[in-house]
Order: C-alpha cells, then sequence, then structure tokens
C-alpha cells in the first residue's frame, strides 16, 4: 500500500497532470472567471494552493527519488539545482506566511502614530507566528512632497517620514520604486489625499476648537474628483466638533483644489442640524457657503474655517521574512535551467 | 508623414516582401526566392532599427512600453535571431516561411495600434528590472518562433522530398534544433517573469499577485514546461513536438499580445483616493 502511494506521488506521469492542471486552472483564471472572482475561486482557494504543494511534493519524490545517485554532470546540477529552487520556493513561502506582518499606516503631515497600536492601521494582516514585539517605535509622516524628481525623473509623489524610536529614528524618502527599510519592515508608497483643517470660531473670531480632517476622493461622473468628508462611497456628514468634544451640528466640507496654486484652493461647508442629520441625513442643510482657505465663513452664531490643506499619505508596511528565500530561489532556478541547457549544449555538439 | 511612420510602413513593406518571396519559394520549390527573402527581412531591419531609433531620441525615453511598442521590439529580436540563424547555417534556409508571415503580420498589426511616443514615462517603469524583463520577454519569442518555424521545416520535410527538401538538416538534427530553442525561449521567459516578480516587489513589496498579466505570463511559460517535460519525461520526439511548437507559438501571441493588454493593471501616476 506504501510502495503504492509511493510510486504514485514519484511518477513522472503525475508530474505532468498537475502541471496540466494548473495551466487548466490558471487559464480559467484569466478568460472565464476575472479579477476578483478569478481569486476567490481559484487562486486563494484551499484546493488551488493544494495543487502547488503537491506539485511540489512530487517534485521532491520524483525528481530527487530518480537523481538520486546519478552521475553529477553539468546537465544534472543544473536540474538539481532547478527543482531543487523549486522546493525552496514552496519552503520560503511557508514559512513567510507563517511569520508575515501586513498593514496599511495613514498619516498626515506632521503627525506620528505609534507603530506596535493596531489602532494606527487601517488595516493589519499577519501570520500566525508574528510577535508584536518587533513593531517598536513610531512612525511620523514630516511631508509629502508633489513633483518629486529624482536626477531629473519624475517621480510624481514622494513621502518624506521617519521611523524608529526616540532619537535613533530614520528618516527616509519613499517614492514608487523606492522603500524605506527599518529593521526588516518595509514602507512602500501607496495612496495620498488631502486632509484640512477645519476651525470653529465665537461670534467674536474666536478660536474655539480645530481638527484635521481627511477627505475621499469620488470619482464623479465627468471624470474629475470630488474631494469631501464622507465615505468611499458617497459625501457625508460628521458631528462637529468630533466626540469626546460637544458637538453642535452636522458638517460636510468639500475642498477644490486650486489647479494653479498648491494647497490652495477653497471649501464648501454645509451645516445640518444634529437632530436633522440623523432623522434624514438627505435634508435641506441649514446653511452653506464657500471660502477660500484660510478665509472664515459665517454659519448661524459661528464662523468656520478651512485654515489648511495637508496631505494624508497611506503607506504599506511590510515585514515578510520568508520573501529573501524566494527571491533568491527564483535565481538558482534560473541560473539551474542556464547551466542544464549548456550541458546540453556540450553534449550535442560531441 | 513623420519619418518614424514612413520608417515602420517601409520596414512592414519588406518583410512583406520577405514573406511572399518564402512562401512562393516553397511553393515553386526554388531556392533562388529563399535567397532574396533573406535579403529583403535584412532590408526592413534598416528602417525596422530606425523606427525604434527616431522615437527613442525623440523623446529620451526607451520606447518598449505600449502594446504596439511591445510588438515592435518582440519582431525586432525575431528577426534578429532568424537572420543571425539564417547566416550561421545555410540549411535551414526555408524557415522564413514561417518567421517572415509572421513577422510581417505582427508588425502590420502594431502599425494599427501605434501612438505617438509619450512625453512622460509613468514613475512605476522607472526601474532597471523593466530592461531585463523586456529583453526576456523579447527574446523569448524570438526564440519559440523560430522554434515554431523548425516544428514547420520538419513536418514539411517528413511529408515531401527532393529538390530543397534534401538540402535540408535531417529529421532528427531539426527536431533536436527546435528542442534547443524551445529550451533558450523557455529560460528567457523564466528570465522575463523573474525580472518582473523584482519589479513588483520594488513598486508593492510583493513579487506575485496572481494578476492577469502575471498569471498570463505563467501560461505562455507553462507552455513550454509542458513540451519540455512531454520532450525528457514522456520521450516525445518528432512530429508530434513539432505540432506543438506551432500551436504553442498560436497560444503565445494570444497570452502575450493579445489578452493581457486589454486589462488594465499597473496602473501609476498622482491618484489621490481612499
Ligand atoms: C511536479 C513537478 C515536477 C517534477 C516531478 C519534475 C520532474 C522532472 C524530471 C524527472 C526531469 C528529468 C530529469 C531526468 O533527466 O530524468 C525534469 C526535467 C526538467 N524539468 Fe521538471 N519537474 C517538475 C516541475 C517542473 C516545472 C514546474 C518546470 C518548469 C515549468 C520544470 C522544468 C524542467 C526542466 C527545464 C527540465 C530539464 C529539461 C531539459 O533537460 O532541458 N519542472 N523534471
Amino acid at each position: 500500500m506504501i510502495r503504492k502511494i509511493y510510486k504514485f506521488l514519484s511518477s513522472t506521469k503525475l508530474a505532468l497532470i498537475l502541471l496540466i492542471a494548473i495551466f487548466a486552472c490558471c487559464v480559467m483564471g484569466v478568460t472565464i472567471l476575472r479579477g476578483e472572482r478569478a481569486w476567490r475561486l481559484i487562486f486563494n482557494t484551499l484546493w488551488f494552493n493544494g495543487l502547488l504543494i503537491f506539485l511540489v511534493a512530487n517534485v521532491a519524490f520524483c525528481f530527487f527519488g530518480r537523481i538520486w545517485g546519478r552521475k553529477l554532470t553539468l546537465i544534472s546540477l543544473g536540474m538539481i539545482l532547478f527543482h531543487l529552487s523549486f522546493v525552496a520556493i514552496l519552503g520560503g513561502i511557508v514559512y513567510n506566511s507563517l511569520f508575515y506582518f501586513r498593514g496599511v499606516i495613514r498619516l498626515t503631515e506632521g503627525e506620528t502614530l505609534p507603530n506596535g497600536e493596531l489602532q494606527s492601521y487601517d488595516i493589519v494582516d499577519r501570520g500566525r507566528f508574528f510577535s508584536f514585539a518587533k513593531l517598536k517605535g513610531e512612525t511620523t509622516l514630516i511631508k509629502m512632497h508633489k513633483g518629486y524628481k529624482v536626477n531629473g525623473a519624475d517621480k510624481q509623489v514622494a513621502y518624506e517620514v521617519a521611523v524608529g524610536e526616540g532619537r535613533s529614528k530614520q528618516q527616509g524618502i519613499i517614492y514608487i520604486t523606492h522603500k524605506l527599510d527599518h529593521n526588516g519592515f518595509g514602507y512602500f508608497r501607496d495612496k495620498e489625499g488631502y486632509s484640512i483643517l477645519i476651525v470653529l470660531y465665537d461670534k467674536l473670531g474666536r478660536e474655539l476648537y480645530g481638527a484635521y480632517v481627511s477627505l475621499q476622493s469620488l470619482k464623479q461622473k465627468d471624470n474629475l474628483y470630488l474631494y469631501t468628508t464622507g465615505t468611499k462611497y458617497a459625501p457625508g456628514n460628521f458631528p462637529f466638533p468630533q466626540p469626546p468634544s460637544e458637538p453642535l451640528f452636522a458638517l460636510q466640507a468639500a475642498y477644490n483644489p486650486d489647479p494653479k496654486k498648491e494647497r490652495g484652493g477653497d471649501t464648501i461647508f454645509k451645516v445640518w442640524s444634529l437632530v436633522e442629520s440623523e432623522a434624514e441625513s438627505k435634508g435641506k442643510p441649514f446653511a452653506e457657503g464657500k471660502a477660500a482657505i484660510g478665509e472664515k465663513i459665517r454659519i448661524g452664531d459661528y464662523y468656520l474655517s478651512a485654515r489648511e490643506v495637508r496631505y494624508w499619505v497611506g503607506m504599506n508596511v511590510r515585514y515578510e521574512p520568508g520573501k529573501p528565500i524566494v527571491l533568491a530561489s527564483l535565481w538558482v532556478g534560473l541560473g539551474g535551467m542556464v547551466i542544464t541547457f549548456i550541458g546540453r549544449m556540450r553534449k550535442g555538439k560531441k | 508623414m513623420k519619418p518614424e511612420y514612413a520608417f515602420f510602413w517601409i520596414a512592414v513593406g519588406l518583410y512583406g516582401l520577405s514573406a511572399c518571396s518564402y512562401i512562393f519559394g516553397i511553393i515553386a520549390r526554388n531556392e533562388k526566392l529563399f535567397l532574396f527573402g533573406l535579403y529583403s527581412a535584412l532590408a526592413g531591419y534598416i528602417p525596422h532599427t530606425a523606427v525604434i531609433a527616431i522615437r527613442w531620441s525623440e523623446t529620451g525615453i526607451s520606447p518598449f512600453f505600449t502594446i504596439s511598442e511591445s510588438i515592435v521590439f518582440g519582431i525586432f529580436c525575431s528577426v534578429l535571431i532568424f537572420v543571425t540563424l539564417e547566416f550561421s547555417n545555410k540549411k535551414v534556409r526555408p524557415l522564413g516561411v514561417l518567421v517572415m508571415p509572421v513577422a510581417f503580420v505582427m508588425m502590420g498589426w502594431a502599425g494599427t495600434l501605434t501612438k505617438d511616443a509619450a512625453s512622460q514615462i509613468a514613475p512605476s517603469l522607472q526601474s532597471w528590472w523593466i530592461w531585463v524583463h523586456i529583453i526576456g520577454a523579447g527574446t523569448g519569442f524570438g526564440s519559440v518562433l523560430v522554434a515554431a518555424g523548425l516544428g514547420l521545416m520538419y513536418l514539411l520535410k517528413e511529408k515531401y522530398s527532393g529538390g530543397i527538401y534534401e538540402k535540408l538538416p535531417d529529421l532528427q538534427s531539426i527536431d533536436n534544433l527546435g528542442y534547443r530553442f524551445v529550451a533558450g525561449g523557455f529560460i528567457m521567459y523564466g528570465l522575463m517573469i523573474v525580472s518582473g516578480a523584482f519589479w513588483a516587489n520594488q513598486v508593492k513589496g510583493n513579487y506575485w499577485n496572481w494578476d492577469p498579466v502575471e498569471v498570463w505570463s505563467l501560461i505562455s511559460w507553462l507552455i513550454y514546461g509542458i513540451y519540455l517535460h512531454l520532450r525528457i519525461t514522456m520521450g516525445w520526439r518528432g512530429r508530434r513536438l513539432a505540432w506543438y511548437a506551432l500551436i504553442a507559438l498560436a497560444a503565445m501571441i494570444i497570452s502575450y499580445w493579445g489578452i493581457p493588454f486589454t486589462v488594465e493593471t499597473f496602473h501609476a501616476g498622482f491618484r489621490i483616493e481612499h
């Protein structure tokens, strides 16, 4: 029985069947099913990943079973390297899946968040054995640079950040082809947006309250973007001042950037009474108006101002200890193929 | 007409002439037409090179990114590999009967898709990996195209005899040569995928995401991986693999240029969104 299983596991037929099965899944995943659905129904399923692991098990049994004891030539050396890299890649992936950390951290310019607290991240995903003790220090977004250039090449945007503990903070620049590395954690550029500083004044112009509010970018029918408070899906209002302060009304703010003046433009405010906004958020606002950045507008007994525009950025934070194994194995594998190829060419010449 | 486009269509015309001479050469069994086809291909290569050079010097941006640019470069590598083989091995002259019509049709297709050179290069493409990636893809395609041409030679030689067919290498040699080009192409595609993985890792922090372009390139790679296993472990030879190489080429063109470019995956640029 065990012999039979071993024989099946180590047959070259099985290798070919598996290769063809994976091939067929890939074709399915980009034709009939696509994108998100392909990911859900094929590439991210247990059975598909099982198939991949099965293939590697098969390589291990079949290939190394056959090659064992054979004379070491250029051809067989290359093949060993190649199929070994295959096994190592899987090893790297499995190891990584146990220890990785992936998070999205969102910061407004000037803001600092502790790395070790889950609330600092919009999204967190991690391997079973990832230790939170690894997340030390804090992350600060110093500034977002627009139109950033490196040796004349336009990188469009770059984030200037500092990561680490206390005075030993490491400062660096991140743009699309350049990450920041800190203690094994990579910081990658992901997305960016506007935050506005909304300030509330009383009738006499005395400052009562202020807060940075991140805006959503919503694509409009005419392909232009609307930058407003709300959710990913629609504009919306929020209690202002924000709890724990005592809210006075519900506010929606939409920022309209000036194409010529960086961080300039104007803001449209719409205000609902708190009761009304709860009852029917679509009702007519009791006040609305527009003011340039830095200017005040009267709303009932108060004044409102979008005093300043800052950028917020979202960064992918990744710790993937298995990745170097995978990436190095790719080259070993390619090298193995080249060695086998050279071996065959030389043999053919004779 | 801008000189770039004039050169482009001259190249297409000469490749067309070359394709016709090869096809008539096979029908009329006339070797002189093969030689004429080879020299027309060589003549077409000059304006072909000029197109790339003009585009490049106009903007300073390497012209290998859009679909038509990618095809133009793929054919550039293919014709180079083909012509080099023709001059180093006089026995495989009729090879152009597959290679040149494919070059002609693909270039014509690229001509209908071509756009003026971009004035800016997307930041995600400003990476050295993209060079390795492009060269792997171009030479990989050239190799498997030549392998398919050798497959056709094999099938023709098996069917017919006398005249031009006597001058071809014997069946086993054609088979072996075809295998080498598949293996070479497989390695270059491997290089394309590996450099693509490193590039994605540089830009996004992950090397493989099962996105359509990645999966399509894996498909084209697996097609040839299966070829190698059919040969080495299942002992396939000759006719069956010759057919396989021909069909694989068609699958290759579809999976490489046909579909992936219709889906947008690597979008870059300033996007303020949440
Ligand atoms: C189930 C997994 C696999 C098994 C069991 C397997 C097994 C084998 C075996 C037995 C050989 C021939 C060794 C000999 O001379 O006896 C071989 C060669 C080879 N395999 Fe695999 N293999 C597997 C996966 C792969 C994959 C996924 C690829 C790439 C697509 C691949 C590429 C190659 C190459 C390039 C050769 C050498 C061909 C040559 O000699 O030029 N293998 N494999």
